[in-house]
């Protein structure tokens, strides 16, 4: 695969980003019984390092559930809550944050928004696709992104980030909801959209 | 982040913030002292195509060396001490792309195969990292997420262990 995208290709991603994500918060709102906004997303190809700048501050502390997806396209879909968010968010459901329930629940709101955007990519793709279990670490942002975006990478220079903002109405809740396809999963993503 | 950095002056800091399964890899020559680091992001550089010889690990030993000597280190004096390589992440895609694992390999490799000692490592574990290098005493700090800085290495000159160097030839 070619290491830079076109900006028509760079819309069908950010496209097909808005679709997946704009599931998800449906999902979401369903969930907590709340409405949910969603910012315009980005899609970002850039070379690794500046792709982990560009998610944000290397030392801030974020919560993240990591839900690996693979079949005909293999990425990592990620979600990303700051320390303050994941409490917001584990005080809606009930638990508390930094628990082992806190941690459930997170991987859990994981699961069920990587699904729900998957379900739309898929859909729209018309490829096959399936989640792995969700893994919720708290760790240092630079740290989270970096190891993420390495393996998806797979030695090249080039990461792939689509990056949403969803936003919990009436409580002080965001998160950022961000696809990491790999190498091999956006060829194969542009090319099921005809844009190859 | 895949940058190199170095320096000679009392004063100054180098960092790599946030090392996940990056590495952070320091050189430092105590007797002057003059520091280098490098944020190593990726065991090699065969596939790579752009010009950044601090993100590879194959690539940034000798580039910290040539940044290291042009600030008046002695190579037969330089030292490294490495941070990072952490799995942060089982993905249940089996092991073969423990990015960590083969970058802490990679660089132990490039120290060996460029005759520079390995003083001090912390790697490994599954916890985030942050790599401070105190270039005025030659002392390298390391921080865990969640944790505080602690010593890692320097601070005093064994001015005898330089000299002799019994073994790194």
């Amino acid at each position: 695969m070619t290491t830079d995208f076109t900006e028509l290709q760079l819309d069908a991603l950010r496209e097909l980003a808005n679709i997946g994500s704009g599931n998800a918060a449906t999902a979401l709102a369903q969930m907590l019984g709340r409405e949910v906004e969603l910012a315009v997303p980005r899609a970002l190809a850039l070379p690794l390092a500046d792709a982990v700048d560009a998610v944000g501050p290397a030392d801030a502390s974020r919560s993240a559930v990591v839900l690996p997806i693979f079949g005909d396209l293999d990425a990592i879909v990620l979600l990303l809550f700051s320390d303050l968010d994941a409490a917001a968010l584990c005080g809606l459901l009930g638990v508390e944050a930094g628990t082992e329930w806190g941690d459930s629940a997170l991987g859990e709101i994981g699961n069920i928004l990587g699904t729900s955007y998957i379900n739309a990519l898929a859909t729209l793709a018309g490829v096959a696709i399936e989640p792995r279990p969700p893994h919720v670490v708290t760790d240092m942002l630079g740290a989270i992104v970096a190891s993420l975006l390495t393996e998806t990478a797979g030695e090249t220079d080039v990461a792939l980030v689509l990056d949403s903002e969803l936003d919990v109405q009436g409580v002080a809740c965001s998160m950022s909801f961000l696809l990491l396809p790999t190498a091999g999963g956006v060829a194969e993503l542009l090319e099921r959209l005809g844009m190859g | 982040m895949g940058e190199l950095a170095a320096s000679a002056s009392a004063d100054e800091e180098l960092v790599s913030i946030g090392l996940g399964s990056c590495i952070g890899l320091t050189l430092i020559d105590r007797a002057r002292p003059v520091a280098a680091l490098a944020h190593v992001m990726l065991p090699d550089s065969a596939a790579a195509a752009d010009g950044a010889p601090g993100k590879y690990a194959d690539r940034a030993v000798p580039a910290l060396i040539e940044a290291a000597e042009e600030l008046g280190a002695r190579r037969l004096r330089l030292e490294a001490v490495i941070v990072g390589g952490a799995q942060m992440f089982t993905l249940g895609n089996g092991s073969a792309l423990d990015v960590g694992a083969r970058n802490t390999a990679a660089v132990r490799g490039a120290l060996a195969a460029a005759r520079i000692p390995l003083r001090a490592e912390r790697t490994g574990g599954s916890r985030g990292r942050t790599v401070r290098v105190h270039v005025g005493d030659a002392r390298v700090t390391v921080k865990e997420a969640g944790g505080t800085d602690v010593p890692l290495f320097g601070g005093q000159v064994p001015a005898a262990r330089r000299t002799t160097r019994a073994g790194a030839r």
